[in-house]
């Protein structure tokens, strides 16, 4: 019964980690940079929620909403006012600024909410589901988390395939000059990219406290980088490649706290990593496309 | 239409265009040859403006459009079909030709029929990625795409680079096509013998500087573009 639960348990952290590998490999895909400040937007947006339900006393759901704005507006102005003065700098200079981004916002929240940790209360009210005569738990959390990310995977696939933004995205990072010649703006289509992946980074640091509760000016930091690992790992600038290397990526951590060590877990993760590339270097779903001449 | 006067532009510190004036008018091809690396694409970029020149002007329809930035030009009626066609390679022949019509405000049937009318080799993949088209099929699309912006003014760089000639011959046809039906044409090309063919006018650079001017049938028969450019 061990290996149902750590299953279980994998696959819910795992979802937590795709929805923030989503952000990085849309924002990798369409600028062609990696943020690493998308991890610290996940612990601004669980605070966002915790000031929210604690200090201001309103319900769990609207500080959801509050916590996607607040995202939405920092990384969309993270974007314009640090990255995008580097457009066209090396990629070294916008990644070294990328560092600077997020030890900003880590030094500000420690500011803002001081560095001893809070106690998030979960946004989610269901009880756990008993399996088994009690030797396997499903927790509300584990199932708001899977089908959220669920949800927010069809639904850019969807956008991504079907809707005009969505196809001027995908051309914007196929070939910013040509899109451009198209009429694309290729900046304010980043800025939607930054807007989508910080929304996400909200949902995702509320469910990642709801499930960890402990909130701290550092909480964001290494699920940030487990994800980026993560979106890596399934081919970084593609959708189902994030989710699934998400996913791989709990299911390892999970499985290596529950039978081996709980402090080899991250060795482990990036020792996975490290073979994938070895064997495929795109990535799980990585694209590697044939050009024809 | 369009009138460009005196323009530098530099790629860092080189100067790759020094001072070039030309202009093309209403309902002409123009052609603009010259050898490797004479700064043909540039003046291409710079007019289409993914690059800025550092000095000189350039109106278009008699609006100045110097500075202006690329994605605000293809509302003006300029499309640009740039060199190594840059079509896109992983969206499906259809999703090339819906962002060709982006700054519509939806991609027109009739546009639509007319271009898969124009390639009928289109129509037939239109499901298929991009990339898996050959080199002369991906020529058409980078020319149909730019078409569905409804072009008043289509300039085109190197369209017959790396096609076979039977193909070369297919896509100045179509050049000639859409010239008859209304679009007014700046076309750079390394083969010279084809472009001065079906140009009105044309324009000969040399490093970075228009050397010589004429029509098309005074410059096939000039001595130094016929050792210089059409093998003597």
């Amino acid at each position: 019964m061990d290996f149902l639960q750590y299953t279980i348990n994998g696959i819910s952290i795992g979802a937590v980690y795709a929805i923030i590998a989503l952000g990085y490999t849309m924002v990798y895909g369409i600028a062609k940079m990696l943020n690493f400040a998308h991890g610290d937007v996940i612990m601004v947006g669980a605070y966002i929620s915790f000031s929210v339900t604690s200090y201001l006393h309103m319900s769990p759901y609207l500080s959801i909403l509050v916590a996607m704005v607040g995202c939405v507006v920092l990384g969309v102005v993270i974007e314009a006012l640090a990255y995008r003065p580097l457009r066209g700098a090396p990629s070294l200079a916008v990644l070294i600024t990328a560092i600077g981004a997020s030890y900003f916002l880590q030094n500000a929240a420690q500011l803002i909410w001081g560095s001893d940790p809070k106690n998030f209360t979960s946004i989610v009210i269901f009880s756990p589901i008993k399996l088994f005569d009690g030797q396997v738990t499903i927790t509300g959390e584990v199932l708001v988390t899977v089908i959220t990310c669920i949800v927010i995977m069809i639904a850019l696939v969807l956008f991504t395939e079907k809707t005009k933004i969505g196809k001027s995205m995908r051309a914007v990072s196929e070939d910013r000059d040509a899109a451009q010649l198209m009429g694309i703006h290729v900046n304010r289509t980043i800025s939607v990219t930054f807007a989508i992946g910080s929304a996400l980074a909200a949902i995702a640091g509320i469910l990642l406290c709801s499930t960890v509760p402990t909130l701290q000016p550092t909480t964001g930091s290494m699920p940030g980088i487990r994800a980026f690992t993560a979106a890596v790992f399934g081919g970084i600038g593609s959708i189902p490649g994030a989710m699934l290397g998400g996913l791989v990526l709990g299911l390892v951590e999970t499985f290596t706290k529950g039978y081996i060590s709980t402090q080899f877990s991250d060795a482990v993760v990036f020792l996975v990593l490290i073979v994938v590339l070895l064997v495929k270097p795109a990535g799980l779903l990585g694209k590697n496309i044939q050009e024809k001449v | 239409m369009l009138k460009i006067q005196d323009i530098h532009v530099y790629y860092g510190a080189i100067h790759a265009v020094k001072g070039v004036s030309f202009q093309v008018n209403q309902g002409e091809i123009v052609a603009l040859i010259g050898a490797n690396g004479a700064g043909k694409s540039t003046i291409l970029k710079t007019i289409s403006g993914l690059m800025h020149p550092r000095s000189g002007s350039i109106t278009f329809m008699d609006q100045d459009i110097t500075h202006t930035d690329a994605y605000k030009l293809v509302r003006h009626g300029l499309a640009h079909v740039p060199e190594g066609r840059r079509i896109f390679l992983q969206m499906s022949v259809q999703e090339n030709l819906e962002m060709g019509a982006f700054t519509q405000k939806e991609v027109s049937k009739e546009e639509l029929e007319r271009v898969y009318t124009l390639f009928p080799r289109l129509k037939e993949r239109r499901k298929q990625v991009a990339g898996t088209l050959s080199g002369g099929e991906q020529q058409m699309l980078a020319m149909s795409r730019a078409l569905m912006s409804k072009p008043r003014l289509m300039m085109l760089d190197e369209p017959s680079m790396g096609l076979a000639p039977i193909l070369v011959d297919q896509i100045f046809d179509i050049i000639r096509e859409l010239h008859k039906a209304g679009t007014t044409i700046l076309l750079v090309e390394q083969n010279a013998s084809k472009a001065l063919e079906i140009a009105d006018r044309a324009y000969v650079l040399e490093t970075g500087t228009l050397t010589l001017s004429g029509t098309g049938a005074e410059l096939i028969s000039s001595d130094e573009v016929r050792k210089a450019y059409l093998g003597g």
